[in-house]
């Protein structure tokens, strides 16, 4: 073991990997702080987090869920994308074959479906924790509005996912669903028609919704993903004035290091 | 939040001038330094390797349940036959069920548009900020409002036939009016958390109570012509 | 970056002296981070280790276990292709995977094997390359698994075909009756002979619906033909009043029963005209059993109409109605008028218009009158109708559809007034409604309808038919071959049904042809029956003077066939204008009559024809040329087919039957112009009169 990561340690002292990774090798603050810093996706964090925040009762991990359904959802749909093609009705039998034919790929549509649901109902959870843990006050109010996007980006996802199997279930549920765009006063029809790309649900419909739902949507999410994460960073990292502080008026005890 | 306020932070009208954040010393009492600096890791290992640790144990939950479940599949869409029901996904049942009660403007535009406005104006919303208990100031002028509110929502509710509203609804005026009954002197310490809890806390209770109910009806007790079932009956 | 950390603190040494199992895979957050990594990993490596264990490698490992000892091996190892195997036909839709487990299915050597899934196909008319599995068997040929491949689920209705309908799928294509799918042909026999499509549409795919063999009797005039208590009785229970009546049982109430019988009865109107009398005659000739018997024997009613004798057995044939209880029904007037001339009521009826005397029209009234069941009406006793019922009756007509079958004054038929039975073979089963304790699938559901249709629901319409259960077997196949595929198919494999003909002769022939119901037994370019010879081309097959002979007095030719030409009592003037017709319009256009004379030929030539006819190809086997020596019952007695016969015909059908007669039994013997011509001499030389020759 102990030259097994001697070695690990040369390689990370290697030229090459100091060319791909600036932070360099050990533990000190300095470099760990380096880790954050230096990288274009970590450095949407702060470098240091209050350890209170750590506890899973405070905020139930709930937004890392969701964005851990996300990714998920991204590896799994680029891998079902290869294998579908959105026209009537080869997409059904598409489905099918992933069914029968495709190594795995009952298996991708269940994870790629069950995490779809999940992700719903990890936003709302999300929601209503940060609502209830008064989260969203001042700064922190634009990062509600992203939040709010966000449930709106999933839901549409959602929605424009469930078309694409082209079965019953889909047809009729984007049918039930698209109807209600009917019912906006005056524009109701032109709204009705410009999501679905005509009068009825039809082959144009799954195009659109399979442009939205792979392309549009996704693209839109991640760049509100990223912005919500940086707005944690910037207005102070996560919310902290919840019910109980570990004040000093508190008469317990400081809590004992982990 | 439970507990009682001595002091209230904002933001000053005039923030370039003026530092970003003034704390404004009541004449009740004297300041009093109550929270400390906390303790800070680093996000890297600490905080990091936990968000690691969750999205593995989900996705490994995730996983086995889709080795476990199948996902829904039926017969090739058919525009001449239509389901009976024709559900939409679970996450619009909620709408769905409203749907089936009143016009689709009402229900299917007003409905979700109202709420995405309330939900975007709360962290805007002045008693919000104050985070104070409903009722603590101007308690009688507010109690008035309430029941003309309360009233006028359940009897709209029961007018249309909409019990399966007006149930989550009464499940929020009940602790509502033990909130009005109740203030921070209160003896029971649930009295006192009642109290204390401010507008928007209820709004949203009761819009979440409303969620629940309506997409579990949708999903679990409705039938052929959206007609009650019992989901154990089927 | 992560990783490399991980690593790091696991191989630091523990603070603790004796860490557990846990606090050694869990005990801070990298540790925990690995072990879950390593979790998550192995968690996701199930999904494709799944795969391997699929079924379909299972049945393929076990069919390479099965032919590995056999002497055939070899071959099959060689045939043997491992993985998902697919017969994909885009332009019929199919894509077949049933091969990857029925890996034997082409395998000719694998008579043996009776195991499933690897037993072979039976020989059969089609390609499986071509056709693919699911277009005969339905299922979902796309599956790869037993339970999808084979049942109906949720995201595929429709199941295999059970065996016994499977010849619905060879309807599919083929619309006209086949040989091998007498199940398929006897279903749409029954469904044209029971008129399904007098209250079902069903379209057919090359345009047009679906139509009924014939029409239910008009009820216009009813009250000159019956009585309203046989009206009553036969509503409530057709059967009752004869066994083979194609009428269903409506199981009407006595009181529906009772305003329907009123309706009608009110409802009638006097035949036009004064020619529909009773004839004078009639009243004053006693009746004669013996003398009616022999009558109703020498005109061949029984061809047409059956009745039932003392065993219970319905003799006779189905074309007009049983008459075991006739004199019930019909008024004794009524019935002479009918047998005077059936045009009169009728004019569109199969019924010839025999030519019969005053005379015989009473005999056979009389007689026809013997039978009758006297217990058949005694209980029914009927007050004076009333106009309420007479409304009700009407109103009930409305709603059972009595016009989608019977013509009615005052009522019109009603369009779709039943479920369009165009696509029911793919009906999916979420959108049928079943009855109590009855398998969900759609065989069953339709032959639960031909079986008890009232036992889905109250106040559903379809009546009772009373099917045996191989009728219900034929008509559920003939049904489902109504399905979406039928509907779709690629014209080049789409076999329509011809059109039906509707031919009409012209002139005086024309109407005498019609007044005789010839297409009532014969065919005639495409129109009429298969009863007796077909007649498209008789004026090049026999002898004017034989056919002018033939119509005054017919006589059988085949031996061994009871059903013979009716004696019309034709007048000398018809006879003349219907041979000339026949003689002149009925030419085929291959060969000319007149090119061989019909007598004349030598000696010579005709001995060597009788050499043939007995020694070389053995035709007495068949045929009787020699009433004394030969025996052949099978093909037509040929004693006087030289006065029959055209010479020309005689030598054409010789050369090739199938040529003139498509289908007929008579075997090509591949002929020299020789032996044609030897033969044809001979034949022509079995005159009446040469015949009487020998014998002096």
């Amino acid at each position: 073991m102990v030259t097994s990561a001697n070695y690990f340690d040369q390689l990370r002292k290697s030229r090459v990997w100091r060319s791909i990774f600036r932070s360099g090798t050990g533990a000190s603050t300095l470099h760990r702080s380096l880790v954050i810093q230096q990288d274009v996706f970590l450095h949407l964090f702060p470098t240091k987090v209050r350890r209170r925040m750590l506890n899973i009762g405070v905020t139930w991990y709930l937004g890392t869920l969701t964005f851990g359904t996300f990714m998920i959802l991204v590896s799994t749909g680029i891998l079902l994308m290869l294998y579908y093609h959105p026209s009537v009705p080869q997409a059904y039998s598409d489905t099918k074959d992933l069914q029968f034919v495709v190594t795995s790929g009952l298996f991708l549509r269940n994870l790629h479906r069950w995490s779809a649901h999940a992700m719903v109902f990890l936003v709302f959870a999300h929601m209503f924790r940060v609502f209830y843990r008064g989260a969203y006050r001042p700064p922190r109010e634009f990062n509600w509005i992203i939040g709010v996007i966000l449930l709106l980006i999933t839901l549409l996802l959602s929605y424009t996912g469930y078309l694409l199997p082209w079965d019953q279930l889909a047809f009729w549920a984007i049918t039930v669903g698209s109807n209600i765009a009917s019912a906006v006063p005056l524009i109701g029809n032109k709204i009705h028609f410009l999501l679905l790309g005509g009068n009825f649900v039809n082959a144009n419909a799954l195009l659109r919704f399979y442009v939205l739902h792979c392309m549009i949507l996704p693209l839109a999410a991640m760049v509100f993903i990223a912005i919500h994460f940086w707005r944690i960073r910037k207005d102070g990292g996560l919310y902290s004035h919840s019910s109980q502080p570990p004040a000093i008026s508190d008469r317990s005890a400081p809590k004992e290091d982990r | 939040m439970s507990d009682r306020k001595d002091f209230i932070a904002g933001v000053d009208s005039n923030a370039k001038r003026e530092p970003r954040r003034v704390v404004f010393v009541t004449r009740r009492t004297s300041a009093q330094v109550r929270v400390t600096d906390e303790e800070v890791v680093q996000t890297f290992p600490e905080a990091l390797f936990r968000v690691a640790i969750a999205i593995e144990v989900l996705a490994m939950a995730l996983v086995w349940i889709a080795l476990g479940f199948n996902a829904p599949l039926e017969g090739l869409a058919d525009p001449s036959h239509t389901p009976n029901p024709a559900k939409a996904p679970w996450y619009f049942l909620g709408l769905q069920e409203l749907l089936h009660y009143f016009p689709p403007t009402v229900a299917g535009v007003l409905a979700p548009t109202l709420v995405v406005i309330a939900l975007i104006v709360i962290p805007y919303f002045n008693i919000n900020v104050e985070a104070e208990g409903v009722f603590v100031k101007d308690r009688p002028r507010r109690l008035a409002i309430f029941y003309v509110v309360a009233g006028a929502l359940s009897l709209f509710l029961l007018l249309f036939h909409v019990y399966v509203a007006l149930v989550p609804t009464l499940m929020i005026v009940v602790p509502m009016l033990a909130a009005a009954y109740s203030s921070a002197e209160s003896r029971s310490p649930v009295r006192r958390y009642l109290a204390s809890k401010p507008l928007s806390f209820w709004i949203m209770t009761w819009f979440l109570f409303e969620l629940l109910a309506l997409t579990a009806i949708g999903t679990f007790f409705r039938g052929p012509g959206w007609s009650w079932v019992w989901p154990w009956r089927a | 970056m992560v990783l490399g950390l991980a690593l790091e603190s696991v191989v630091e040494p523990s603070k603790h002296r004796r860490p557990s199992l846990w606090s050694q895979l869990f005990g801070d957050p990298i540790r925990a981070f690995g072990s879950l990594s390593l979790l998550l990993l192995l968690s996701l490596a199930i999904a494709p280790s799944k795969d391997h264990f699929s079924q379909w490698r299972h049945y393929q490992n076990s069919y390479l276990k099965m032919i590995r000892g056999r002497g055939d091996a070899v071959t099959l190892r060689r045939h043997f292709q491992a993985g998902i195997q697919q017969i994909w036909i885009p332009e019929l839709g199919v894509v077949d995977r049933c091969t990857t487990c029925h890996v034997g299915v082409k395998e000719a050597g694998l008579t043996d094997v009776s195991l499933q899934p690897f037993r072979r196909h039976p020989v059969m008319p089609h390609d499986i390359e071509q056709f693919g599995c699911v277009i005969c068997h339905r299922g979902q040929g796309a599956a790869t698994t037993v339970e999808e491949a084979h049942m109906s689920t949720l995201a595929w209705e429709e199941p295999m075909l059970p065996a016994r309908y499977l010849e619905s799928s060879c309807g599919q294509c083929h619309r006209a009756p086949l040989t091998g799918t007498p199940q398929l042909n006897e279903g749409r026999r029954l469904m044209a002979r029971y008129g399904c499509a007098h209250c079902h549409t069903v379209k057919l795919p090359e345009g047009g619906s679906l139509e009924a063999e014939d029409d239910a009797p008009s009820l216009s005039h009813i009250a000159e033909k019956t009585t309203r208590e046989w009206i009553y009785a036969w509503v409530k229970d057709p059967q009752a009043y004869a066994a083979t009546a194609r009428m269903p049982n409506f199981k009407l109430s006595d009181e529906e029963a009772r305003d329907i019988s009123a309706f009608l009865i009110a409802n009638s109107t006097p035949i036009s005209g004064d020619t529909f009398s009773l004839p004078t005659a009639a009243q004053n000739t006693p009746s004669d059993p013996t003398a009616g018997a022999s009558l109703y024997g020498e005109s061949f009613c029984a061809t047409c109409h059956a009745v039932q004798n003392a065993a219970g057995n319905v003799v006779g044939g189905d074309i007009g109605p049983e008459l075991t209880r006739i004199g019930n029904k019909v008024r004794p007037e009524w019935l002479a008028a009918w047998i005077k001339n059936p045009r009169v009521y009728d004019p569109l009826t199969a019924m010839p218009h025999y030519r019969f005397s005053d005379a015989q029209v009473a005999v056979l009234t009389g007689y026809l009158q013997t039978k009758s069941d006297s217990e058949f009406l005694a209980n029914v006793h009927l007050d004076p109708r009333t106009p309420e019922q007479v409304a009700h009756g009407k109103l009930l007509c409305t709603e059972y559809g009595c016009a989608s079958c019977h013509e009615i004054s005052g009522i019109k038929k009603a369009e779709n007034f039943a479920p369009e039975l165009t696509r029911i073979g793919s009906k999916p089963i979420s959108q049928l409604i079943f009855a109590a304790g009855m398998p969900h699938t759609l065989p069953a559901y339709i032959s639960g309808k031909l079986r008890q249709p009232r036992a889905f629901a109250a106040g559903l319409k379809m009546p009772q038919y009373n099917f045996t259960a191989a009728q219900i077997d034929a008509i559920t196949t003939a049904l489902l071959s109504l399905n979406e595929r039928a509907q779709t198919l690629p014209a080049r494999l789409s076999e329509p049904l011809s059109p039906a003909s509707n031919y009409q002769p012209a002139g005086r022939a024309g109407q005498l042809m019609n007044d005789l119901a010839c297409f009532s037994c014969h065919r005639i370019n495409g129109r009429g029956s298969d009863l007796a010879p077909d007649l498209t081309w008789e004026g090049s097959v026999v002898q004017g003077k034989w056919l002018e002979e033939f119509l005054r007095n017919p006589n059988t030719l085949r031996p061994a066939l009871i059903r013979r030409m009716p004696k019309f009592n034709l007048t000398a003037d018809e006879i003349a204008t219907l041979s000339d017709y026949i003689m002149t319009v009925y030419q085929t256009p291959s060969f000319d009559r007149e090119s061989m004379p019909n007598s004349g030929y030598p000696a010579v030539l005709v001995e060597e024809g009788r050499q043939l006819f007995y020694s070389k190809y053995a035709c007495q086997s068949c045929h009787i040329v020699d009433p004394k020596a030969d025996k052949g019952y099978i093909g037509p007695t040929l004693t006087e087919v030289g006065s029959r016969l055209n010479a020309t015909w005689v030598y054409h059908w010789l050369k090739d039957p199938q040529a003139l007669r498509p289908g007929t039994i008579e075997p090509n013997r591949n002929l020299t112009e020789e032996d044609a011509r030897a033969l044809t001499a001979f034949l022509m030389s079995q005159k009446e009169s040469a015949r009487q020759e020998t014998r002096k």
